[in-house]
């Protein structure tokens, strides 16, 4: 039996601009996303991987198509059981990182003591005991994106979508959220959406691929990756499989970075 | 206290001595010995610091009808109104606009105009307004601080971040909610960094408010006035002393006030 699917791409198209400025972003695409499922949407940059998922997300209306999430049509708002890791640090500098994480129970009315029992459960799963009364502006960015994370968690959402959440990060404190990333998800098994143009981080964290094109983005494939779950984000880059399907998918890739438009 | 501190502090120190002796000094010396009221430097004009300090003590006496303390505190009072009637009514007047483009178009000519016009010019129809009492000086340090404040939240209000407003609503804020978490806040921190200018602007205005408010509105502005009626320069500095400590410990205390409200900021942080 396949899983139920939870999110509904179908025929998804978006063009910005008017007249002999129109630029078409998307190109009509489309894929299923199924209830549990890791997938990571990878692509040369301006390939309108962020602009699919912002469309998903409510924040931008799509050209062309539709996006249906768990049976409903997604039009305007932003659906209530999706979260959102932006990419930029969104993290409230006037908040502390107790408050920042505390900020969707506030907005849902969790009562106090639960919501400070959720909050200190989940700045314990981060790691950030200790900063709990620190304000962002003294954290380092992982850190900072560490809060933006758990605050996303912290209400629960049944679907999760990322963009680029750790594409300003170093490599060794990326690998890090990317443990504490996988450890969470392996837990609670949210259907996650990751947009990345890093494919290392795409193999690592995902159960498929889908590859886009140059602008406009179309489909180039979609992969699915046989790792192993659980997976170590170290070890697993030292396996022979890892290599075979970073090759795999860095040849469809490859060509794509290849072609610059003249 | 560092040495450096101390090193700082001993030379701002000399440096005033070294003046207030000069000034105590120069203004002593005759230019023509034997010739009476020809000196180098005229305490005439500029009086001398033992004449001020004797205006000092004299006005802070009970002999006088108008002690100096009447006089600071009516200044001080009309400041602080003026200061909190007007942060408070530039707040919420930036915001309104701010989160408004239809409004901020249609008022803006409006404001621009209102704006750039010298405030000084307003204070004789400010007077024949609202008299020659307090609320005249309020008007006017508020018309001043009003503006400060409203552009500054104003620009607060335009520039959130949308991609903060963006995640405020997948955490499930209602449109409410988004203003009193995210939209207030980051205006807020506009209109805090306003509160220095306004307090020093608010004071200004109150003293050009009592230039020409007589006696019944009182305060510094109207020694300062009535000092140069009687070609007195001892109470005029007497007052120009007060004026300024009265702005120092403002600012001060402004300072403060911004350091707490702000404390979030990078630059507020405890290295």
């Amino acid at each position: 039996m396949t899983p139920r699917v939870r999110v509904s791409i179908r025929d998804l198209a978006k063009t910005f601009g008017q007249g002999p400025r129109e630029v078409r972003a998307v190109s009509p695409v489309s894929f299923d996303v199924h209830e549990r499922e890791f997938v990571a949407i990878v692509g040369p940059s301006g390939c309108g991987k962020s602009t699919i998922l912002n469309m998903i997300g409510g924040l931008v209306p799509p050209s062309g198509g539709e996006i249906v999430v768990d049976g409903q049509r997604v039009t305007g708002a932003p659906p209530p059981q999706v979260g959102y890791v932006f990419q930029k640090d969104t993290v409230f500098p006037w908040r502390t990182v107790e408050r920042n994480i505390a900020l969707g129970l506030e907005y849902r009315n969790v009562p106090a003591e639960e919501r400070a029992a959720r909050v200190r459960q989940a700045i314990a799963l981060a790691g950030l005991q200790g900063f709990e009364d620190a304000f962002p502006a003294t954290l380092s960015g992982g850190m900072r994106q560490r809060v933006a994370l758990m605050r996303s968690l912290v209400v629960d959402p049944e679907i999760l979508l990322m963009d680029e959440p750790f594409g300003a990060l170093d490599t060794h404190t990326k690998l890090n959220l990317h443990a504490e990333l996988l450890e969470i998800w392996q837990a609670k098994r949210q259907t996650v959406i990751f947009v990345t143009h890093d494919l290392s981080e795409a193999i690592t964290l995902a159960d498929r691929i889908v590859v886009m094109t140059r602008r406009p983005g179309r489909i180039k494939l979609i992969y699915d990756v046989k790792l192993p779950r659980p997976r170590d984000v170290i070890r697993i880059r030292e396996s022979d499989e890892y290599s075979r399907e970073y090759s795999e998918v860095w040849h469809a890739l490859g060509e794509e970075f290849r072609a610059v438009a003249p | 206290m560092t040495r450096e501190r101390l090193r700082v502090l001993a030379w701002q120190l000399l440096i005033l001595v070294a003046v207030l002796a000069a000034w105590q000094y120069l203004t002593g010396i005759k230019a023509i010995s034997k010739t009476p009221g020809l000196y180098w430097i005229d305490p005439f004009f500029i009086s001398r610091p033992s004449a001020i300090l004797e205006r000092l003590l004299y006005l802070m006496s009970p002999r006088v009808r108008l002690t100096i303390w009447q006089m600071a505190l009516s200044t001080v009072q009309s400041t602080v109104w003026g200061f909190l009637v007007g942060i408070s009514t530039g707040f919420v007047a930036g915001l309104v606009l701010g989160r408004s483009d239809g409004l901020a178009r249609i008022f803006q000519p409006y404001i621009v105009a209102f704006n750039s016009l010298p405030r000084i010019a307003l204070v004789p129809l400010i007077t024949m307004i609202f008299g020659f009492g307090l609320l005249a000086k309020i008007v006017l340090a508020w018309s001043i601080v009003f503006f400060i404040v409203f552009f500054n939240t104003f620009q607060g209000a335009r520039s959130v971040d949308a991609d903060l407003i963006h995640s405020a609503r997948f955490l499930g804020a209602s449109e409410r909610q988004i203003m009193t978490s995210v939209i207030v806040p980051s205006a807020l921190a506009w209109t805090f960094a306003s509160l220095t200018p306004s307090i020093s602007f608010a004071l200004i205005g109150v003293v050009v408010g009592e230039f020409i408010g007589g006696e019944s509105g009182g305060g510094l502005g109207y020694l300062i006035i009535q000092s140069l009626g009687t070609l007195n320069a001892a109470d005029m500095m007497v007052a120009l002393f007060v004026l300024g400590a009265i702005g120092i410990v403002m600012a001060l205390g402004i300072k403060q006030v911004e350091a707490r409200l702000l404390r979030w900021r990078p630059e507020y942080q405890k290295r």
